[in-house]
């Protein structure tokens, strides 16, 4: 029904998207997911101050600490809550540092991605054509491999080390923003502020980066969010197989691999833990991205 | 005389919104009536509830809208008494409806015959050959050619004004005793408007139908209905035989309503008093021109042909493919050459897809050139996208677009998009004065400089389009190209940027090319008219020679079917 809603239009909008906000901000799942992520960002920054103990300190690491349940003490009397791994170390303690690990991986190989995909994205669909067409077609193919894939071979060729998983998880993703970021900013371009920047005779450049870019960047931001949280798992996926990140700073992905082999023998806290706290993070993550979805188009909201 | 019974009778209607906090009444206190046989217009601007009414009739308000007070009397029959199970026995079989746009009120994956079937089978419980023939018949009966050929196809395979006329056949599938129809020609063209307007005039006298036209199109209005009823801001302010009413109006805001719709037939210096409409022009200082920054001049203007265009041509690719017999192309513009004079303002007249817009991006260089010249100032801009001295005579180019809903970024403030060709040519010395000047052009167009911290979807389309104007000045134009500027605009809105228009292009001695499809339109701001069709030029005249004497076979047509009001004094 069009023009159905009265007189003064212009003014509540200004107030209806801070209602949209504050509504959205006050439902149960994304105050729940936002502060758990919060939390999680905390434990993960502050890692060294939270952890009860050092587990890569090999001077308090002791053998003798090793397989104990969670709730027993450990020698030096801190009590272990989440139980110990095969090696001695505090399995929370070792989450908290894996936390970082995880993090820093997604959070980097995200932004890398996000910056290499706006550059191409916003290049095809201001110059299209052909330019348009060479490029997304290196989209297409590189969407064609299952990302899974290209990691391991990359990881193969680069060998082993954080930088380089960054690296790999970063070539792995950087196309689906590439092509999120091209499809929004067609829609914008062939808007007619565009047609107006060009009259007033402005360089392609401030074009794109003053008119195109702010105009077309939200659904990015929401992809960023959820693609962090499937480059965590990414990332888990191949620490587990073995070819992630190095063994001296393990991951969740590693910590889940490396209690595996106990796991028949009664020990499944080593396991068991990293990975509820892997699935934490990646369904806070999933959640609070989704509604930003909703937040950045108020359309979206009903 | 047996007194004859109404058909429908709204007595003391509010519709109020909810919004958060407050309530505000999108109707308040209506009271109408229709005979059968009859049509009666509602006339208003957007916002002042129009087609509220007519959902409220059918009972199809959306919350958060409601129906507070008021009876809606149809046939005697209280329509707010009943329950939805007895509304839909109303909907469709007593009330038809006739959307706005045939694109979208038709389901483009049903063939036309189907959605007619579907309709007749609800309504009027017929089946197989009956049904058939029924629909046959309806589609015959509102002017479809080979109807039963035509059962078969779909939507996208039929013309705006013919996808109008099946929707009008089915709105009267179920015999209806009342129809609504809102806004029905304001998607279509002039010639497909009269033709649709003539045809819901003779169904509804042949078949004693009631209709209630609602439209913001006066036009329309004169041409169709019987009685008018004029709304502003949700009360009906006037109602009345619309000969009286378009002749000696009483209240006030019908007088400047009227007094804003452009004519046909005179040519006025100005749009007078249409200040009872709010949101219009302050009064607010404005500079003056030559002693200001805005009137130093950019490129030298000597010559006197400020644009000449010659055979200019653009081809548009519908389908690519590699083989050529496979590609289509659309010859968008056909050897269009025109030139314009200093201070003249040039209106290029033409139905939609007649290549217009297309001309104006051409000349602004926003489109490659497939053949032909565009000389600015006697200098040949043709496809020079980089060559500094074509970038500067095209900066004395501006543009003005049609929807002021997408011209402007939204996530920039108002200052930074008037003042962005300022500093990102440096024009002024300092930052200080890029602000002044900034809000000397903002209060010169008539916005008023406290808009400058604000950002484009905080206006209504009148004042965004007044942002438009003060970015394009912005640049210190010499030409101005104005593309539909007025055409998404209220009547009340249109006079406002209409007479701003007119006041810059003599303050500056600008030069206008004037895109528009609306004839008053361009006969009351155009010296020079080009006439166009299917990408090339019927006819250039000036607007005396052809308002008065049309040449061109195409032109008279247009003529003849401009919307004529009868305003019989004034």
């Amino acid at each position: 029904m069009k023009k159905m809603r009265a007189t003064p239009v212009i003014k509540e909008n200004n107030r209806k998207s801070t209602n949209v906000i504050l509504k959205n901000l006050s439902q149960p799942a994304t105050l729940v997911s936002g502060v758990l992520l919060f939390l999680i960002a905390l434990c993960a920054i502050f890692a060294p101050l939270i952890a009860p103990t050092n587990p890569y300190d090999l001077a308090v690491v002791s053998i003798m600490d090793g397989r104990l349940a969670p709730g027993e003490t450990m020698f030096d009397g801190t009590v272990a809550w989440f139980g110990t791994d095969g090696a001695g170390r505090d399995v929370l303690s070792a989450i908290i540092f894996g936390l970082r690990t995880s993090l820093t991986v997604a959070v980097c190989s995200a932004l890398i991605a996000l910056t290499i995909g706006l550059l191409v994205g916003m290049t095809a669909a201001f110059f299209g054509g052909r330019v348009d067409a060479f490029l997304m077609r290196i989209v297409d193919i590189q969407l064609s491999f299952p990302a899974i894939l290209v990691a391991l071979v990359l990881l193969a060729l680069l060998g082993k080390g954080i930088d380089k998983v960054i690296i790999a998880l970063a070539i792995v993703q950087w196309a689906i923003y590439a092509r999120t970021v091209r499809a929004s900013a067609i829609v914008e371009r062939r808007k007619e502020y565009i047609e107006a920047a060009n009259c007033l005779g402005l360089s392609s450049f401030r074009i794109i980066w003053k008119h195109l870019l702010p105009n077309s960047i939200s659904p990015l931001i929401v992809l960023a969010t959820l693609q962090t949280a499937h480059s965590i798992s990414i990332e888990a996926t191949l620490s587990f197989l073995g070819v992630g990140v190095p063994i001296t700073e393990p991951s969740l992905g590693s910590l889940i691999a490396n209690g595996f082999d106990y796991i028949l023998s009664g020990a499944y806290w080593i396991t068991f833990f990293p990975g509820i706290m892997l699935l934490a993070t990646v369904a806070a993550i999933n959640i609070f991205g989704d509604h930003l979805r909703v937040l950045l188009n108020p359309r979206l909201s009903k | 005389m047996i007194k004859m019974a109404k058909l429908l009778e709204i007595n003391g209607l509010d519709v109020s919104f909810s919004t958060g906090q407050d309530t505000v009444y999108a109707v308040r206190d209506v009271s109408i009536n229709l005979n059968p046989g009859e049509v009666l217009g509602i006339v208003g601007e957007s916002g002042a509830g129009k087609s509220t009414i007519g959902n409220a009739i059918i009972n199809l308000i959306e919350p958060p809208g409601k129906i507070i007070n008021g009876e809606i009397l149809f046939q005697d029959q209280n329509l707010r008494s009943l329950n939805d199970q007895e509304m839909l026995n109303i909907r469709g079989h007593k009330i038809g409806m006739i959307f706005q746009d045939p694109q979208t009120s038709l389901n483009p994956l049903m063939t036309i015959g189907a959605q007619l079937l579907e309709t007749i089978n609800t309504t009027k419980k017929l089946f197989g050959k009956e049904a058939r023939e029924k629909a046959i018949d309806l589609l015959q009966s509102v002017g479809i050619e080979q109807p039963e050929a035509r059962m078969k196809a779909y939507p996208h395979q039929f013309s705006g004004g013919m996808r109008q006329r099946v929707v009008i056949a089915l709105a009267l599938a179920g015999d209806p005793d009342l129809i609504i129809a809102d806004e029905p020609t304001t998607a279509l063209d002039v010639s497909t408007q009269a033709q649709i307007l003539d045809l819901i005039k003779a169904i509804c006298s042949k078949r004693k139908l009631g209709v209630i036209i609602i439209t913001h199109d006066i036009g329309v209005i004169s041409n169709i209905a019987q009685r008018v009823a004029v709304m502003f801001n949700g009360s009906v302010v006037e109602t009345g035989d619309v000969k009286q009413i378009l002749s000696s109006p009483d209240h006030e805001y019908t007088k400047s309503l009227i007094a804003a719709v452009p004519r046909g037939n005179v040519k006025v210096e100005r749009f007078t008093s249409i200040d009872y409409i709010e949101g219009g022009a302050q009064t607010l200082k404005r500079i003056a021109v030559k002693e200001h920054w805005l009137g130093d001049s950019l490129v030298d203007t000597k010559s006197e042909i400020v644009i000449s265009v010659e055979d200019l041509n653009k081809e548009f690719v519908l389908k690519k493919a590699m083989f050529k017999r496979n590609r289509s192309n659309l010859q968008a513009v056909k050897d269009v050459s025109f030139s314009i004079k200093t201070g003249e303002t040039f209106g290029l007249v033409g139905e939609s897809g007649s290549g217009k817009s297309t001309v104006a991006r051409l000349i602004a260089g926003l489109l490659r050139i497939d053949k032909g010249t565009v000389k600015l100032f006697d200098k040949d801009v043709t496809n020079k996208f980089k060559d500094k001295e074509v970038v500067t005579a095209q900066r004395s180019l501006q543009m003005i677009f049609q929807d002021p809903f997408s011209s402007l970024n939204p996530k920039m403030s108002v200052e930074d998009i008037v003042a962005e060709p300022i500093r990102y040519y440096k024009t002024a010395t300092s930052n200080r004065q890029v602000k002044q000047i900034v809000r000397d052009l903002l209060d010169h167009v008539g916005l008023g400089a406290n808009a400058m911290i604000k950002h484009p979807h905080e206006f209504s389309g009148g004042q965004r389009q007044r942002i438009s104007i003060a970015r394009a000045l912005a640049s210190r134009p010499k030409i101005l190209i104005c593309d539909e500027p007025t055409s998404a605009l209220d009547v009340s809105v249109q006079a406002h940027i209409l007479n701003l228009l007119k006041d810059l292009q003599d303050e500056m001695n600008l030069t206008m090319l004037f895109i528009s499809h609306d004839l008053p339109v361009i006969h009351q701001m155009c010296d020079r008219i080009a006439v166009m069709r299917q990408g090339s030029i019927c006819e250039i005249a000036t607007t005396n020679d052809l308002f008065n004497a049309p040449n061109h076979s195409y032109s008279k047509h247009l003529i003849k079917l401009m919307p004529k009001i009868n305003f019989s004094s004034s």
